[in-house]
Parts: structure tokens; sequence; C-alpha cells
């Protein structure tokens, strides 16, 4: 019998298909006769009481999530994300650098500094990547921090936003397609498969409508684990490697027949009816790793 | 071993300037000063970019993020044993008061505060420092007691300026354990003994003439033994 914590903030009840996959997570926990409560930021002391934690509220280094996992490892417990996946996953930058250096698939990327955004070096990353460039804040989720540049002049404008907070930034070539493939990865192996598709006219899963500051999503479409090809499954896992052995989604695109890793998530989303349900094992497998 | 720096340092040093190695593929073992290595800023990313090479360096990305994260500080550092004194993650003024008592010091845990600290004497006080320190309550901050007195020294490779030899020699183990080459230490004195609050950036205004001189005279030292970097 293992005690799991698992860590959320109130914004993770918000939407019914989540909270539905959280009480999916505490039945799964039970019937397999652990112990399974929802722990918020109000009792993170409590943590020493458990031996695993489960984190779902958004992870960050600078967020109260890092405290929370950082906690639990220093102590002992098993914890997804671990304090090292939630580093590497949080800053672009850091897991684009290990995909260089253990040869990742990947979309083609320059990183650019502060210091060195001046005319020659715009027009040097235009003449590598061509244009439009897609330019990330490191920190970016959601979606939120990631726009494209087809001229100096807002290639300049974004930048300066993203500066703001970051003092290095990644630029890609811009790879647009249909959709993302979004593989599902637990402790080195594929957990579930989906489609998140980008809405149409857009070019990326999570897009603002014009004029409006709300976000619209792509359908999710479950395809299950088995039913993809080998070589998807095979880079997804690839990228997992250079990171961690926790539980991620690896963000991938199919460019001329081949698939190029976009980025890897930790704390992945899971919706009740979406992500699971082609892959309905997913909470039992979840809660085996963390009670193992 | 390279020294990337960020500051303008004494002594005919061979060192580098941070945008410059960022660029480059040096493998050597790598020191690392800024006076700000704060997640996300270029001290940060130096010490990304030496790690992502394969360098020793300090110092490491693990021990910046995890130094500036008040909790997780004193955590490693109880750990360590280093004295800390009891501290609460918390946005409840209740629970601070039911836990701690007052008076009390609170540093930030959020994304967006990282240098200074507020004290409360009393409840109404804390509210005003919860609610400045929490951003109107949206973040957690780190509660601590005061139990002394509380004061801020520079430290340089563990060393500080100042003639205390408590004060001196948790600087010292705080280094050992943290390896952040420039910093400011927060620490309480409570009958006799130091004890550690917080780590935070120094501004660069901070950084006095001899400041500068005793930095490149630790980082000459470290170059003449070698050892350092191995640990
Ligand atoms: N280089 C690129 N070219 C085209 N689309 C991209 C590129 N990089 C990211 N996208 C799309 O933008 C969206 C967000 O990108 P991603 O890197 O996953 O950032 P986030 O962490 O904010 O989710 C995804 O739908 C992704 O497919
Ligand atoms: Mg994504």
């Amino acid at each position: 019998m293992s005690k799991i914590a698992c860590f959320v903030e109130k914004y993770n009840f918000s939407d019914p298909r989540e909270e539905a996959a959280l009480y999916n997570f505490k039945n799964a926990a039970e019937k397999a006769g652990h112990q399974f409560n929802f722990l918020f930021r109000e009792n993170i002391a409590e943590i020493p009481k458990y031996n695993a934690v489960f984190i779902r509220a958004t992870t960050d280094p600078l967020f109260t999530a890092y405290i929370v996992s950082k906690t639990a490892w220093e102590l002992g417990l098993k914890v997804v994300d671990d304090p090292e996946s939630i580093k590497i996953c949080a800053n672009k930058i850091h897991q684009y650098a290990l995909f260089e250096k253990y040869n990742v698939p990947r979309i083609p990327t320059v990183f650019l500094s502060k210091d060195d955004l001046h005319h020659k070096q715009i027009k040097e990353i235009f003449d590598t990547l061509g244009k439009p460039a897609v330019i990330k804040a490191p920190y970016t989720s959601f979606s939120r921090y990631v726009e494209k540049a087809a001229c100096e002049t807002s290639f300049r404008d974004v930048t300066k936003r993203f500066f703001k907070k970051s003092d290095v930034l990644a630029i890609q070539k811009f790879t647009p397609t249909a959709f993302d493939w979004r593989v599902g990865v637990l402790n080195n192996d594929t957990l579930y498969v989906c489609k998140y598709m980008i809405p149409k006219g857009k070019w990326k899963h999570g897009a603002k409508l014009r004029g409006k500051p709300t976000v619209v999503w792509g359908r999710t479409v479950a395809v299950g684990k088995q039913k993809v090809p080998e070589r998807l499954k095979e880079v997804a896992l690839k990228a997992c490697s250079v990171i961690g052995k926790g539980l991620y989604g690896v963000d991938l695109k199919e460019v001329d027949g081949d698939f190029v890793v976009v980025e890897v998530n930790d704390n992945p989303s899971i919706y009740a009816g979406y992500e699971d349900s082609k892959d309905k094992d997913i909470y039992q497998r979840i809660i085996n790793y963390l009670s193992d | 071993m390279l020294v990337v720096s960020s500051i303008d340092l004494k002594e005919n040093l061979r060192v580098m300037k941070p945008s410059k190695f960022l660029a480059s593929t040096i493998k050597e073992p790598t020191i690392n000063i800024n006076n700000d290595y704060r997640y996300l800023k270029t001290g940060y990313y130096v010490s990304l970019h030496a790690e992502i090479l394969g360098n020793m360096v300090i110092p490491s990305c693990e021990d910046i993020i995890d130094s500036s994260r008040t909790p997780i500080l004193l955590l490693r550092a109880e750990k360590a044993k280093i004295p800390t004194l009891p501290f609460l993650v918390t946005d409840s003024v209740k629970k601070i008061i039911a836990e701690l008592g007052l008076p009390v010091v609170l540093f930030a845990v959020n994304p967006f505060i990282h240098e200074g600290y507020k004290t409360a004497k009393n409840k109404s006080a804390l509210y005003r420092a919860m609610k400045s320190l929490g951003m109107n309550y949206k973040f957690t901050v780190c509660a601590q007691p005061v139990k002394g007195e509380l004061f801020s020294v520079k430290s340089f490779f563990g060393k500080c300026q100042i003639n205390d030899e408590e004060v001196c020699g948790l600087a010292a183990k705080v280094y050992a354990l943290f390896r952040i080459p420039v910093c400011k230490l927060h620490v309480q004195k409570v009958e006799g003994k130091a004890y550690l609050c917080a780590l935070q950036p120094i501004d660069e205004q901070e950084l006095s003439k001899s400041d500068l001189e005793v930095i490149s005279r630790e980082i000459l030292l470290i170059s003449q033994q070698g050892d350092h970097l191995s640990v």
C-alpha cells in the first residue's frame, strides 16, 4: 500500500474533463489498494507523510510545483514530475540543446542571445532558416509564447517582448502541419498516442482568434498506440531518453515522411475522454509507476 | 580553467564575456561569475551552456535554481547541517501565526520578486506583507520566525568581509553546498549563533572596488589550486 499525494491547484478542477481525469487517477489508485489524496498548496508541509507525489499543477522552476517536486525528491519520495525533468522541459533552450547534443530528430533551431540582436544576426537567421521564422520564449506552454516573424521589424518586435523575461530565445524554421502528434511516454515506454489538430487557417494547436483574447484549441483525436508508425514512437522515446524516466508528452511533426520533435513536455495534459480514449490503461500504469 | 564573467574584474585574468562564451564550444572547466544568477538570465544560461558542453562548472544550474528558491535552499541546508530556522511555505496568515507566531520574516516564492524581504511584528503588518510578496495572495511566501538580529552580507566564494566568525563560518558552508560565487546572504543571529535565511543576487552597483579585488583574488587562487572544480 502506497500513500500518494496529487499536488493540484484550484484551476486543475475548472475543466470538468480534467477534473474527471483526476478522479480517474484517484479511483485507479484506490482500486489497487493505495491511498490517493489531493494536496493543495496549504498543505505542502504534509509531503513527508506520503510515499509518492504526483504533480498535476503547472510546473516551472519558478512555480510552487518545483518546491513540491524538489522537496519530495530530497525526502526520497517517488515523484512525477521530478525536479530534473521540470528543469529541462520548462526551458526550450535546455531541451533543444540536449536534442542537438544527442542527435534527436528536430526542427532546425538556432539560439539568440539578447546581446546579439542586431541587423547582421537577424539577416543571418533568416538566411539560414528562411521566412517566416518561429520565435519561442523558453518558458512557453499552451502555445502562448510562440510567434512567427517574416521581416526584421516584426522579428525585433517579438524578440523584444520575449527578451524581457529570458536572455536567450529559440528561433526555428517554420514547419506548419495539419496536426501535431502527441505521444505520451512513461518510464521509456509509450503510454498513448493522439493527434492534436491545428485549428483551420492557424498554425498552432492553441490559436488566438483575430482580435480576441481567448484561445481556441484544435480537436484531440486519440489514435491508440498500436496503430501508429513504429518510427513515431521510436523518435518520441529517443527524445525522452535524453531527459529522464518520468511522464512526458512529446509533440512531433510529420515532415517528408519522417518525424521531428517539436518539444517534450513534462506534466502533459490528461483529459478524460481525450488522451485516454484509446489507451484506457494510462491511469493504472501511472499509478503503478508511482507506487512501485 | 575558463572564467566567464559579466563583471569587469581586476588583475590580468583571462576573462571571457558571457555572450562570447554562449557562442563558443570551449571545453574547459568553467567558473561563471555574475552578480545575478537568476533563472532565465544570462548567468543561468552560461552555466547551462557549460553543462551541455560537458564542462565542470561553478555554479551548476540545479544549484542556481535551488539556492534562489528559499524553501529548497533551507531544506538542503538543513540536510547538510547548516543552521536554519523553522519555515513555512504558505499563503495563509492564520497558519503563520498559529505555527510560527510573530514577529516573522517573509521571502517571496514567485516568478517576479527575487530580492528583499519583509518583516512583520503584528497581524496587520503580516497581512500587508503577505499581500505584497504574495502578489495579492496569488503566490505562496516562505515565512521564518524572527528570533534575533536580521542582516545581510555579501559572500564571494563563501568569504565575507565582516569581522564575525560565526557568520563567516556559515557563509563558507553555504558556499561549499551551493557554490554560488557571488551572492548576498540573509542571516539571523540568535544568541551568538548564525542561521541562514535566504540567498539572493547582488545589485551590480553594490559591488565596490574592493569587492572586485576580492573576487579577482579568489579566482586567481582557484586557478592556481586547480582542484576546486573537480568535486
Ligand atoms: N517551428 C515550428 N513551425 C511550425 N509550427 C510550430 C513550430 N514550433 C511550434 N509550432 C507549433 O506551435 C504550437 C506550440 O509550440 P510548442 O513548441 O509546442 O510550444 P508550447 O510549449 O507553448 O506548447 C504547437 O502546436 C506547435 O506545433
Ligand atoms: Mg506544445
